[in-house]
């Protein structure tokens, strides 16, 4: 029984290869089990715990979950948050050695800070740029010889404005937008570097940003990684002494396996954090370790990492995932209702005779 | 250039449905729904939750062409089930543990702003 528990709970990692990967706890599966979905027994198994959380990065473990809905809010974050980002670019002097385009798609890659929820997408069809869907900036910078009588060789001390960083941008409010002023639309970081140039070179481009989701292009994807891994668990099946217990302390990411001193004065090794483990699988190289440890991944307690490029903070983008993945579920439930009992059920009752 | 635009992805053609179903002409109580505009994130999520009914016989997803952005599910059932039942009935059961977790990680938030030292 217990076996088959850890079957439908636990992947099991050996050494060469990983067994019982995919979710078996569906009805018919298994007869012991009532595996039919309810909603009192997730409520009692779903949890959600944060473990770290900061101004960009965020760590939180979602239990109780299948694989499937953990994906979804992952590619949610990935690819259908909406941001900000350049998407047009005029150049109107570019006497700088980077070609045109090649600048242009540095530009758009910049993650501007500007809260995507108040603008619109722009309509393909629509021309003019309006205040509701973009914003625009402004960059003009020369570089010049700086006066200085040193024999210097140094870039830094011999010209003026030959590194263009993302502070130079401006921010250019179009007619309507004077109330964004206090929100501060800028670059999120002022210290990317954009391009170098030399004395005479010249930009002077306009910059128009417009609101879009990340499967239209990445520059659009408000997270620079958000992924999960399965909470790992280490089984020893016998007691390690002396050095076998360091080898098997060893063989683990630091802080994994503890040495507790025994009442005769040994070494015995314990799991004191199986969390830390990256599964790397080390133990597996010692003949004398790996038939007496056992590695399994709990299958449905996902560890997730968000880091946000900065646009919004991490839980808002995870608050934001969740509610993209509900509205997406109820205009399926909408679209259900007129397919099915539109047409759809008369339908089928009227093709069987 | 014969690129597709890149709006393709999300946006429905005019006059493009959302769902479309057709029944299975083979098989009793199955259908073929074509979802369009979608891709693996809703195609394994409605699949997986079809799944965990025990009245559905059959559930499964494809995405025919890497270029077309939808996906082709199939649902068979049991003969007094349809599959619009049991399509009904998984977003229902989604839309409830979405809400859950909605709910779940708000409170955890809020929680872990209070808890820290300001």
């Amino acid at each position: 029984m217990s076996h088959i528990k850890d079957i439908r709970q636990k992947v099991h990692l050996t050494e060469h290869t990983v067994f019982n990967v995919n979710s078996t706890n569906f009805p018919g599966t298994y007869t012991d089990f009532d595996d039919m979905w309810s909603q009192e027994r997730f409520e009692e198994r779903f949890q959600i715990d944060i473990i770290k959380m900061s101004d960009t990065d965020m760590e939180f473990d979602m239990v109780g979950v299948d694989a499937a809905i953990a994906n979804a809010v992952r590619r949610v974050l990935l690819a259908e948050i909406p941001t900000m980002a350049i998407e047009s670019v005029a150049i109107l002097n570019n006497t700088s050695i980077i070609q045109d385009e090649v600048l242009a798609h540095r530009l758009g890659l910049i993650p501007i800070k500007a809260d995507a929820r108040m603008f619109e997408y722009k309509q393909k069809d629509a021309e003019e740029p309006t205040s509701e869907d973009t914003l625009q900036f402004s960059l003009k910078i020369k570089c010049t010889r700086n006066n200085v009588s040193s024999d210097a060789t140094d870039p830094n001390v011999l010209y003026k404005n030959h590194k263009v960083y993302t502070k130079d941008m401006e921010w250019i409010p179009l007619p309507g937008q004077e109330h964004l002023k206090a929100k501060g639309i800028r670059p999120v970081h002022e210290d990317i570097l954009i391009t170098t140039m030399r004395p005479g070179h010249e930009l002077v481009m306009d910059l128009y940003c417009v609101k879009g989701i990340g499967k239209d292009h990445a520059k659009f994807s408000p997270v620079a990684t958000a992924s999960y891994r399965l909470l790992p668990e280490i089984r020893l099946l016998r007691e390690f002494y002396g050095e076998e217990a360091e080898l098997l302390q060893k063989s683990f990411s630091p802080g994994v396996i503890k040495l507790v001193e025994t009442s005769d004065g040994q070494k015995m090794a314990k799991v004191a954090n199986a969390r830390l483990d990256t599964c790397s699988r080390n133990v597996f190289r010692h003949d004398e370790l790996k038939d007496d440890v056992s590695l399994l991944r709990v299958r449905d307690h996902f560890i997730f990492s968000v880091e946000s490029t900065g646009i919004l903070p991490p839980d808002v983008l995870v608050s934001e995932a969740i509610k993209t993945l509900m509205g997406k579920c109820q205009k399926f439930l909408h679209e259900l209702d007129s397919v099915n009992f539109g047409k759809g059920k008369h339908k089928k009752g009227g093709k069987k005779t | 250039m014969n690129a597709p635009s890149t709006f393709e992805s999300f946006l429905l053609f005019e006059g493009e449905k959302k769902i479309s179903i057709e029944k299975d002409t083979k098989v009793p109580n199955a259908a073929l729904f074509t979802v369009n505009k979608e891709d693996h994130t809703l195609g394994n999520l409605i699949t997986t939750q079809l799944l965990k009914d025990p009245q559905v016989l059959f559930a499964g997803y494809k995405i025919p062409h890497p270029l077309e952005h939808k996906f082709v599910l199939r649902i068979q059932t049991t003969p007094d089930y349809t599959p619009g039942e049991a399509f009904t009935n998984a977003i229902t059961d989604l839309i409830s543990e979405v809400s859950l977790m909605e709910e779940r990680f708000k409170d955890a938030v809020r929680d872990r702003q209070e808890g820290s030292p300001v």
